[in-house]
């Protein structure tokens, strides 16, 4: 084989590998399931909400809480106590949280399933947030399209409502974009805020 | 050697669904159909995807692959596809594909998702690869495998033996021995057949060894049949067989009445009724919600979700069918999983003119009843749609700087165009239904329903009721209930087509 022939192939090689190099990292930036999306501005470590629900030191301030209705056909706002946090990824989280783990006023009823951890939350900068749910959420659900409507809107409306910087809210099950929960509601791209299922007797109460 | 291969095939076809669902266990193989013949594909399942080995690519498809700094490319016609192990998107002679799955490496082999082969594959080789998952079928270039639907209705009298089929293809029909045989003029067929339970007049519906004809073996009372064609529209056809008592047997039972004379074994094949007066609505897809492993609601004395559904959809597809003679189609004509796209989709290849998803809600008090219509929310297609137009195409950061523009296909946005007509109809199925079985508190809303937002076609999703209400959890498992919403349902679809045919003049 020629000298020529033998520069020729090492060169084809190279262009194959730097290809290959481009084609991975292209890859990478269009994202796998299993990961964040590609432009995350902040990330929360996930870790299962603290067991303990009266930690009690810190600031705190009201939020707005939404649970199903008495007649569990919408969403009520409740104020409650969320501990404060710095940016809105960690007051966003500081919110699920309290969604996860507070319990409803009388007559009002929690949407989420019992003993659904929350994993991770994160910020796109198109204002998207992704709220990463464990498997509970979708292997406790009681099915029905009106449960599930309410069970993704506490969560998209408690967020939007209380964080102006959020545009909408995707839920991920288990670090995994997710089909549905229970079989009806779209969950692929992040959602905004629903107001026709906000029960229209007691508005809520945005905080300040 | 072939004909062994087509003995397997007739085996995996008849096997179906219920070998996909327990695909954990052992995978079926599927079927590669090209000009050549047909030969099997092995298949691997990891995480509930099912993937090929891309070794096993070479013979079919004349690939060659070859493995560079933990990845690999693959060649065929001279064009490249560059895989990464555990991501989900290739690229294919330079275009980023997405995968439903990532491609993996195990024990030194390659492995890619199934949809590799029509989304990347398909691509670089310029050759037509439809995947038709029911059937476990590889489709390659243009071959006419015409998808045939059999359906079963048994009555005392006989049983009628309906194959729907699309695209058209026409049959012939006769007699060969003791069984019937339906041979379809195409390469192929894409064949599905519900379970048979025993019967009087069938036993067994088989795929024949050629792949094109349909054995249909009659059972202890079989007498003689009748065939009958009928072509609805351009785009299927209809074969329908009356399998009917023997001439003895009929004559018996009629001594007391005139007794008709009893059709002679080998019948005419009858060729057709016209087509159904052309309206606005000459096919409708009824989606039956869940099914399989997706129980959907559950009532507090265990009643299913998923067989309210189909029984309401097998109801009402009789009721239209006879009544308005459209012809309708079901998502699932019985107790399996069928994922959201396949549903829309098959709404689409279908052309159907109607789609009505139907559903049993739940709601955590039981005291909480009525029925539901939705349609799709406006905000989110609306968002979609504005955002499709305004970027006409996805932009990446390329290495380098600049930004290059890749194809992504969206047809997600489908039903966005039909809002209009699709809140028409959830008006017409909500008026109806308020009169003959009574509503929620919130009858008629919009929501971001999976399972509508592919529909290229005016669609609504009905809540027939809440089976978690014990009340309405007795009345949803009654035939008498059950009639009533199907009735609604058919009233809605009148009054529904009427309304378009006014704005249509």
């Amino acid at each position: 084989m020629s000298r020529r022939a033998l520069i020729g192939v090492a060169a084809v090689l190279a262009a194959g590998v730097f290809g290959w190099i481009v084609m991975s990292a292209l890859g990478r930036l269009l994202s796998t399931p299993a990961a964040p999306p590609p432009d995350v501005a902040t990330e929360v470590p996930a870790v299962a909400p603290p067991a303990t629900t009266e930690p009690a030191a810190g600031p705190r301030i009201k939020a707005t809480l939404f649970f199903a209705s008495a007649d569990a056909q919408r969403l009520v706002g409740v104020q409650q106590d969320v501990p404060l946090a710095e940016g809105p990824v960690a007051q966003a989280r500081a919110l699920v949280t309290a969604l996860l783990t507070s319990t409803p006023p009388d007559g009002l009823a929690s949407t989420i399933p019992e003993g659904t951890a929350l994993r991770g939350v994160y910020l796109s900068d198109q204002r998207e947030l992704f709220v990463d749910l464990d498997e509970t959420v979708r292997s406790k659900h009681r099915g029905g399209s009106t449960q599930e409507l309410l069970t993704v809107y506490s969560l998209v409306n408690t967020l939007t409502v209380n964080l102006s910087t959020i545009a909408a809210v995707q839920i991920l099950i288990d670090g995994r974009e997710a089909d549905t929960l229970a079989g009806h509601v779209d969950l692929r791209r992040p959602l905004r805020k629903n107001e026709a299922l906000i029960a229209p007797s007691e508005p809520p109460q945005s905080p300040s | 050697m072939r004909r062994v291969l087509t003995a397997l095939v007739c085996v995996w076809l008849a096997v179906g669904a219920a070998a996909e669902a327990s695909a954990q266990g052992a995978p079926a193989a599927l079927t590669i159909l090209s000009r050549d013949g047909r030969r099997p594909l092995a298949i691997t399942v990891i995480n509930n995807q099912e993937y090929v080995a891309v070794d096993d690519l070479a013979a079919p498809f004349g690939t060659t692959a070859r493995e560079a700094a933990g990845g690999l490319t693959i060649t065929a016609r001279g064009r490249t596809i560059i895989v990464t192990a555990d991501q989900t998107v290739v690229s294919a002679a330079g275009r980023l594909v997405s995968l439903p799955a990532p491609a993996l490496k195990r024990d030194n082999r390659w492995l890619v998702p199934v949809d590799f082969l029509p989304r990347a594959l398909g691509v670089v080789t310029d050759t037509r690869l439809d995947w038709r998952r029911s059937s476990r079928l590889l489709v390659v270039g243009d071959l006419r495998v015409p998808r045939v639907v059999a359906r079963i209705e048994a009555a005392s009298a006989g049983t009628s033996l309906t194959f729907e089929i699309s695209p058209v293809a026409t049959a012939k029909v006769a007699a060969e021995g003791a069984r019937i045989l339906v041979q379809f003029d195409a390469d192929a067929i894409d064949l599905l057949i519900p379970n048979i339970p025993p019967q009087p007049f069938l036993s067994a519906v088989t795929l024949a060894e050629n792949g094109t004809s349909v054995q249909v073996v009659p059972g202890p009372r079989f007498g003689s049949y009748r065939a009958s064609t009928m072509q609805p529209d351009a785009g299927s056809s209809r074969l329908t067989l009356e399998l009917m008592p023997s001439a003895t047997e009929l004559a018996g039972a009629a001594a007391a009445a005139t007794a008709p004379p009893a059709a002679p074994p080998p019948v005419d094949l009858r060729a057709s009724l016209p087509p159904s007066p052309a309206g606005a609505i000459r096919t409708v897809v009824l989606d039956p919600g869940h099914g399989g492993d997706e129980l959907g609601a559950q009532g507090p004395r265990g009643a299913l979700e998923k067989d309210i559904t189909l029984s309401v959809a097998r109801r009402l597809r009789t009721l239209i069918e006879s009544r308005l003679g459209i012809r309708v189609f079901l998502t699932r004509e019985d107790d399996r999983t069928v994922p959201h796209d396949d549903r829309s989709a098959f709404a689409n290849n279908h052309q159907a003119d109607l789609f009505i998803s139907i559903h049993a809600n739940a709601a955590v008090r039981p005291n909480v009843k009525g029925a539901e219509v939705y349609y799709l929310s406006v905000e989110r297609a609306d968002a979609e749609a504005r955002k499709r137009a305004e970027d006409a195409g996805v932009t990446l950061p390329a290495l380098g700087g600049g930004t290059r523009a890749i194809d992504l296909i969206l047809w997600e946005t489908a039903q966005a165009r039909y809002l209009e007509q699709s809140a028409t109809l959830a008006n017409a199925i909500e008026g109806s239904l308020r009169a003959r079985v009574g509503m929620s508190a919130r009858a008629i809303q919009q929501a971001p329903f999976r399972v509508l937002v592919g529909a290229n076609m005016p669609a609504a999703l009905v809540e027939v009721g809440y089976v978690s209400n014990p009340e309405q959890e007795q009345q949803l498992t009654s035939a008498d209930y059950q009639a009533r919403i199907a009735e609604a349902l058919l009233d809605a679809i009148v009054k529904f087509r009427a309304q378009l045919e006014r704005t249509a003049q």
